[in-house]
């Protein structure tokens, strides 16, 4: 009844906004969450083709592992923040740009 | 679509002599809107807690679209861990880190509008791709279960289950390394 | 017997190399090297003297030097009366005078370099007597010049030693480039230049005539003649020895030497004699009028020098070559032994001018004596040497019929006398005029002296006499005139005083005093203008040659400034521009490296955006 195409619109659009959060956000847990956005939003796609599609598990399966893989980022870049934070001090990503010319 | 909770959700709209598939859709688009507002929430508040929320609140209505996909598993999966699990974690390191109370501090920083302008892009060029692309009609097969899920798993897709398991077992030790504090 | 004639050269050349390579070493024993070496010569010259006088004359080759065109020019000598007695008069009063030097020179620091010179001359001297042709004079008569200017200049520190010495040598340079000159026409013309052909050549009256005055020349310069005379009497700032041997007894003899040896060439025609004649005739009464006035002991010596050359070339331009070589042979000896003495005089006195002398006679005997009888030679009192031979040279002159010239000789003889005895009256006689110390020379000095004294007193009769008492009775008489005027000026002092007649005929006392101005008008016509020309080659040397260098010089340093500039701006610049370039652009780009991920990321989608803008509007 919900034609394909809204939903894919619905990833598009959770998309784009993650990615402009990703790009816009000055600290480190803001750039983070729009992260999970944007995986969120590759999730809608792949159970979107899987039901689409029919009679396939890869979809949701994929989407699992999706789940579990933006955990465990989310951990080690949440880890990683605490770690900057306690060195530098600061949770602006602004301020961190040793790697710079 | 007619499986599943929604199914059953919208025969219990239908007792009430509501016409089902109307309310199913608007069912959609409203929780729809509300994970795009939620999603707006994350990437534009001041207060990075509130943004914590509003992502949490965004991964709920993302659930709820799950549910309009007939994938019951996924949208519990989705709750108990992304909501239940990450964003907590997320609101431990805010507390951990942020200094929540300083509101004179700007979120966004100077490349605004240009991310803006690139977002907005990518997202027209999407919606181009999708609304002129020939999609099939839905079928109205049986989406698989949990059970089928769970045989996939362990067959089809065992490896990759296992090196979920590793990669897990990586991020643990990497956190807890990271994580110490050095003497 | 004269078969080795040629060695007599050789024993003084000998002389000259060891002392002038070992003369350090040697020290006082160079004397006697040189004079031995004088001497071997004496005895070869000696015998082959006698051995001409017994077999007559013979010429003959010694060996060939150049070979050219069928032309051949050999070594060759020539051993006839003229040069045997040539060679015994060389000898002898070489010998003497070296020994003479011994004393002389004894304090000098150049002792052994004095006497290498010396035998340096008396090689080149016996050399130029024994060539039989015009090629070996020439080589010699230079050796003789070269020798003249080495030892007038011996004591070079002296700055008007220096002077005389250039002087002498640049005058007979002179002389010598007519005899070049003379010599070159005469091969030109006759392809022959021994001596022995002047005799009959087929050449025509002119050229003849060109050449024989071109050759005079060459004695103009070398005896000191009008015009050449000048560097005579500056050659007396050399040593007395030397103004002895070269200009009185040897040297100066060459250029008379010359004149007998070409005598063929002159008497072919008549009128390069007549120039002969008179150019001695006006010498010999310049000079003798200069000496009148003159005084400075070795000043009146050397103008009397060229006065009595002016007479032997008045001789031998009328013919009368016997008188001429005769009295040539006379006035060797005497002039040696009035120089000699002059010199041993200096020595005791350390004065020149005789207004400073007196009464020496009683002072040096030996030395005074043999002043007195070389003085008798020379005034012509017989029986010395003298009279004969100026007697033989009046007669010959009067037998060619010569009126005038006979007068100019008559008055230069009269002359001659007073003025030889108006030195010897100032020196010799009365009171000394200033304060004198004088003591006799040692006995190496002194026995020279007395052996020419009787060379002086003997030597008129080595030649047959003929007896001719008019002529005599009237040279004798000239000869006392002279001395009786000198007499009465200077001794008596009668009212014929010195200082009046200065003043009655003034002008004529400065005109001969100045020597007639010859240098004078020589230094404003010929000197003056020769420095004026060097110095303005001089000027243009160093301004427009070394201009020239110079500004090339400037030049290369504009250039070297401009390559500076373009290296270091152009050169460099480019290098410089290339490096900036990329420093600009890196700067341009560096800043893409912000060390911020956000910025990454940014340009990773906005990439992305444009990849799908692509491909949606239908790129490939």
């Amino acid at each position: 009844m919900i034609p394909q195409s809204h939903f894919l619109i619905l990833g598009a659009v959770l998309f784009a906004m993650g990615l402009y959060g990703a790009l816009t956000r000055r600290t480190a847990i803001g750039i983070l969450m729009s992260i999970e956005l944007i995986l969120n939003a590759a999730n809608i796609n792949l159970i979107t083709f899987n039901k689409f599609i029919g009679n396939e598990t890869l979809g949701q399966v994929f989407a699992l592992f999706v789940i579990a893989i933006a955990a465990a980022s989310a951990v080690i870049g949440l880890v990683l923040v605490i770690a900057v934070y306690r060195n530098m001090k600061t949770i602006f990503t602004e301020k961190m740009n040793i790697l710079k010319w | 679509m007619m499986n599943g909770l929604i199914r059953q959700l919208s025969d219990i709209v239908n007792n009430y002599g509501l016409p089902q598939d109307l309310v199913v859709q608007a069912s959609f688009y409203v929780i729809a809107g509300l994970a795009c507002v939620f999603a707006f929430g994350v990437v534009a508040m001041r207060n990075i807690f509130h943004c914590a929320v509003s992502l949490a609140l965004c991964l709920f209505c993302v659930a709820g679209v799950y549910l309009f996909l007939d994938a019951e598993f996924l949208a519990i999966v989705q709750v108990l861990i992304y909501v239940g699990a990450i964003v907590t974690l997320f609101i431990f390191a805010i507390m951990l880190t942020a200094n929540i109370e300083d509101r004179s501090i700007r979120q966004a920083n100077r490349q605004v509008l240009v991310s803006a302008a690139v977002a907005a892009a990518i997202l027209s060029f999407f919606i181009f791709i999708i609304i002129g692309a020939p999609w099939k009609a839905a079928s109205a097969d049986s989406a698989p279960g949990l059970e089928d899920i769970g045989r996939a798993l362990m067959s089809a897709y065992a490896l990759p289950f296992e090196f979920i398991s590793l990669i897990l077992l990586a991020a643990l030790v990497g956190a807890i390394v990271i994580g110490k504090v050095k003497k | 017997m004269v078969g080795y004639a040629h060695f007599i050269p050789l024993f003084p050349f000998a002389a000259f190399a060891v002392n002038i390579l070992f003369g350090r070493k040697l020290g006082k024993m160079s004397a006697l090297v040189s004079i031995g070496a004088s001497f071997i010569s004496l005895v070869i010259a000696a015998v082959t003297f006698i051995g001409n006088s017994h077999y007559g004359e013979g010429s003959y080759m010694i060996g060939r030097w150049l070979s050219f065109g069928g032309i051949s020019l050999d070594f060759g000598v020539t051993v006839d009366p003229l040069s045997c007695m040539m060679l015994m008069v060389v000898t002898v009063v070489g010998t003497l005078i070296q020994v003479y030097s011994i004393g002389y020179m004894r304090d000098d620091k150049r002792y052994s370099r004095f006497f290498a010179y010396m035998s340096l001359f008396m090689g080149s001297m016996l050399g130029l007597l024994l060539s039989d042709n015009f090629v070996m004079l020439y080589i010699f008569w230079e050796g003789v010049g070269l020798c003249s200017y080495l030892l007038i200049s011996f004591w070079f520190e002296r700055p008007a030693a220096a002077r005389a010495g250039m002087k002498a040598f640049i005058t007979t340079r002179i002389g010598d480039t007519g005899l070049l000159i003379g010599i070159l026409l005469l091969f030109f013309a006759t392809k022959t230049l021994y001596f022995r052909d002047l005799g009959n050549l087929a050449i025509n009256d002119t050229t003849l005539t060109v050449i024989a005055l071109l050759i005079f020349c060459g004695a103009v310069g070398k005896s000191a003649q009008f015009p050449l005379h000048v560097w005579l009497p500056d050659a007396m700032e050399g040593p007395t020895p030397v103004s002895a041997l070269i200009h009185a007894a040897t040297m100066v003899a060459a250029g008379v030497y010359l004149v007998a040896r070409t005598y063929g060439l002159f008497l072919a025609h008549h009128s390069s004699l007549i120039w002969v004649a008179y150019i001695g005739a006006i010498t010999a009464f310049m000079a003798a009028t200069i000496a009148t006035v003159n005084n400075d002991i070795k000043r009146i010596l050397a103008y009397s020098t060229i006065s009595q050359l002016g007479f032997m070339m008045l001789a031998l331009g009328v013919g009368g070559y016997d008188g001429g070589t005769f009295h040539l042979m006379t006035h060797a000896f005497f002039k040696a032994l009035l120089f000699l003495c002059a010199g041993s005089v200096i020595h005791a006195v350390h004065t020149q001018d005789i207004f400073k002398m007196g009464g020496l006679l009683g002072k040096m005997k030996a030395t005074g004596w043999t002043f007195l009888i070389g003085a008798l030679a020379i005034a012509g009192v017989p029986p010395l040497s003298g009279f004969w031979s100026k007697d033989e040279i009046l007669s010959e002159i009067l037998r060619e019929g010569h009126p005038i010239l006979f007068g100019v000789a008559v008055v230069t003889s009269l002359l001659t006398a007073f003025y030889m005895f108006r030195l010897i009256f100032v020196v010799l006689f009365g009171k000394p005029r200033s304060e004198l110390r004088a003591h006799e020379s040692p006995a190496v000095m002194t026995v020279p002296l007395g052996i020419l004294a009787a060379f002086s007193i003997f030597a008129g009769f080595f030649k047959p006499v003929k007896f001719e008492p008019l002529m005599m009775g009237v040279s004798a008489a000239i000869s006392v005139t002279g001395i009786g005027m000198a007499y009465m000026l200077y001794i008596r002092n009668n009212k014929i005083l010195p200082a009046p007649l200065r003043a009655r005929f003034a002008f004529l006392y400065r005109l001969v005093s100045n020597k007639y101005y010859v240098d004078e008008i020589y230094d404003a016509l010929i000197i003056r203008p020769c420095m004026r020309f060097a110095d303005i080659a001089a000027s243009f040397d160093s301004r427009v040659v070394d201009g020239a260098v110079n500004l090339t010089a400037y030049l290369s340093i504009i250039a070297g400034k401009v390559q500076c500039w373009f290296d270091l701006y152009v050169v460099d610049g480019i290098v410089n521009m290339a490096a900036n370039i990329t420093w600009l652009c890196s700067a341009v780009f560096r800043r893409l490296q912000t060390g911020l991920v956000q910025n990454y990321l940014l340009i990773a989608f906005f990439g992305l955006a444009i990849m799908i803008l692509l491909k949606l509007t239908g790129g490939q």
